[in-house]
């Protein structure tokens, strides 16, 4: 009976200073706490509209206007997250057009001082009643040209029909979005 | 027996537990009347080592380790912590709790009443892992089109208290012990944030406006603290400025509350003993140096949307983005209020059932009604914790084996969310009065923690009388 008290004795010390003592963190590397990083890729839509003919009208002729714009402040721009984490930004524009004629499409992104920083040109393609004609253009900014983005707060769009005989008449729409690849 | 199996697994499947399964139901050491007040004892009076008498720490993780996210495997962190994040679910959690005994002591009154009293500060913290909030912000919405990211799986508590007990351990007759803890508790810090709703999803939008829609919907999150607001407040605090503050709130400064444990032992008969205990039956009425605040609405957008109205040069633009914040603002609001609020202490239970074969005969003291007890006793428990999405369970089977008069040892395995390894040891020994004790579970898993998802580790040391 003793050498059985004596060997548990033994053994339970045994057991649990060895494995109190052995307690350690093995096979990792703490230091690669300093790559740790968020990187999420945020979808975000940005500008919407539909507009018709009356658009275009000039309100003191009744004549058509042929160009016409607008500014819209993207606030989010100058925000800490944009100015220090924003890698890149995917760019998606979309008009479906049922204006008989082309119109040319500018898109540009200019600084608090009204400089602009990059523009996104392109033709809208003409469609017709019943038969929309959809035009889609992307415009990738990655790192080595983000400050473009970063500088930007102002997006201007404007719009200039092309000279043409038909009538002009119709609707267009626009849907875009932005795919911003983040890294905190 | 199998009648008494079967009310063991009814009764078992009622009731929730507590975290230190290896110093229940030893009758050698008073910390056992912290988790039982009704437990079988076999001293006669203990005064513990002032801030010694019982060190308890544990922590866990159901979902990750330290290896899952730091291997040194030549892989990428970040990838490790995406996969890492895609296997947990929102009800895992991490749980840190720290127990620290300032004062401990108790006498017989007489053969039938044991008293017990003192005083111990705590720490609880329990996590859920927020998924959805923590994918969106690692991964964000590109990969989750159409899938809902929940603000449901914002489930926390915390608090750091004070707690002061007065206990009483009433030998009813031979078989039955019952027990009853009185609890005063001082806070000194909680936040929690329970019970919240809401999600926030990005439709794609074919027949749409635009690509998507963004809609956040019925969302109400609510994170409500105390004794945090005064820290925050206070600028250029200095830790040891900060420290005094909270040490203040520890006598009675702080948010008090109320609370009970209870708990009784039943000789079945020579050899079989039950015994079961609720803990922490109690409220902290948190009242002062509160602060609440609330994130509430609902809004979806599909962009702004450009007028071109007729301008010169000279006119100002639309504030498009102006009027899209405010509209922000007025559906999705946040508020800050100073409403008192309740919390309620995590409820503790356990109940176990176990066998004592290999007598031996107790030394005889007029104080001590307790004539014979076991050297070896083979039980189950049962042990649960309330949290705010369920009870989390354990299920332990121990072999409690008593050396001689001056040592015991107790070895258990449990299951428990953890693991399906953890094999715990309890250690204490005696000189003359002087008792030091040393529990630690899941021995397996510490040779290497980074592979462990729990561990957790008591100690004290004490002057034990029984004669």
């Amino acid at each position: 009976m003793k050498f059985f008290s004596f060997f548990l004795t033994k053994f339970t010390s045994l057991i649990a200073i060895s494995c109190l003592l052995s307690g350690c963190v093995k096979d990792i590397d703490l230091d690669q706490r300093e790559d740790i990083s968020l990187s999420p890729d945020l979808q975000i839509d940005l500008l919407i509209y539909e507009i018709d003919q009356s658009q275009f009208e000039d309100p003191a002729t009744g004549n058509l206007k042929t160009r016409i714009s607008d500014t819209v402040r993207l606030e989010f721009l100058d925000d800490d997250y944009i100015q220090e984490d924003l890698m890149a930004v995917n760019f998606y524009f979309r008009h479906i057009n049922t204006f008989p004629r082309p119109i040319d499409s500018k898109i540009r992104f200019l600084s608090k001082s009204n400089r602009e920083q990059f523009a996104i040109n392109y033709t809208i393609q003409p469609g017709a009643s019943g038969n929309p004609i959809t035009t889609e253009q992307y415009e990738l900014i990655e790192e080595d040209r983000i400050g473009v983005v970063r500088r930007s707060i102002k997006m201007v769009v404007e719009l200039e029909v092309q000279p043409g005989t038909s009538a002009f008449e119709g609707g267009l729409e626009f849907a875009s979005k932005g795919f911003f690849s983040f890294e905190f | 027996m199998w009648r008494l199996f079967g009310l063991f697994i009814i009764f078992s499947s009622t009731v929730i537990a507590q975290n230190k399964p290896l110093l229940f139901n030893v009758d050698d050491l008073p910390q056992t009347l912290m988790s039982n007040p009704g437990a079988q004892i076999n001293f006669t009076g203990h005064v513990g080592v002032p801030l010694f008498s019982q060190i308890h720490l544990s922590a866990g993780s159901t979902g990750a380790d330290l290896y899952d996210v730091f291997a040194d495997d030549g892989t990428n962190i970040n990838a490790r912590i995406q996969r890492t994040m895609r296997d947990m679910d929102s009800r895992d959690y991490f749980s840190v709790n720290q127990q620290w005994e300032i004062i401990s002591l108790g006498w017989k009154l007489d053969r039938k009443n044991y008293l017990s009293t003192g005083i111990y500060q705590e720490m609880d913290a329990f996590v859920y892992f927020p998924k959805d909030p923590a994918i969106l912000a690692n991964e964000g919405n590109s990969d989750y089109l159409n899938e809902p990211f929940y603000f449901d799986d914002v489930s926390f508590t915390g608090e750091i208290l004070t707690v002061y007990h007065l206990g009483i351990n009433h030998k009813f007759d031979k078989r039955l012990t019952v027990g009853a803890r009185a609890k005063f508790y001082s806070g000194i810090f909680n936040a929690e944030s329970t019970g919240n709703t809401g999600r926030f999803t990005t439709y794609t939008t074919p027949n749409g406006r635009n690509v998507y829609r963004h809609e956040v919907v019925d969302m109400d999150v609510l994170i409500n603290t105390s004794g945090f607001a005064p820290l925050k407040d206070e600028e250029g605090m200095t830790v040891e400025q900060a420290t005094a503050e909270l040490l203040s709130r520890s006598f009675f400064g702080g948010n008090v509350g109320f609370g009970l444990d209870l708990g009784f032992s039943y000789i079945l008969d020579e050899q079989f003993i039950l015994s079961g205990s609720v803990q922490d039956l109690g409220a902290v009425f948190q009242r002062k140096d509160v602060e609440n605040y609330r994130y509430f609405g609902a809004y979806e957008t599909s962009g702004l949307e450009p007028l071109f109205p007729d301008l010169d040069e000279n006119d100002e633009a639309i504030p498009y983005w102006d009027i899209f914040e405010d509209e922000v603002d007025r559906n999705l609001r946040d508020r800050t209020t100073n409403q008192s609020y309740t919390t309620w202490r995590p409820v503790k239970a356990n109940f176990a059932m176990e066998y004592g074969f290999g007598p031996a005969f107790l030394p005889c003291h007029y104080l001590s009604a307790k004539k014979v007890r076991y050297m070896n006793l083979l039980g189950m428990q049962l042990s649960g914790v309330k949290r705010p999405k369920g009870f989390v369970y354990a299920l332990t089977a121990y072999w409690d084996r008593k050396i001689n008069e001056n040592q015991r040892f107790k070895i258990s395995y449990s299951l428990d969310d953890y693991s399906l390894t953890n094999i715990g040891l309890m250690y204490t020994r005696t000189f003359n009065k002087f008792n030091i004790y040393m529990a630690a579970n899941n021995l397996l898993a510490f040779p290497n923690l980074a592979k462990a998802h729990s561990a957790s580790i008591q100690l004290g040391m004490q002057l034990i009388f029984n004669n």
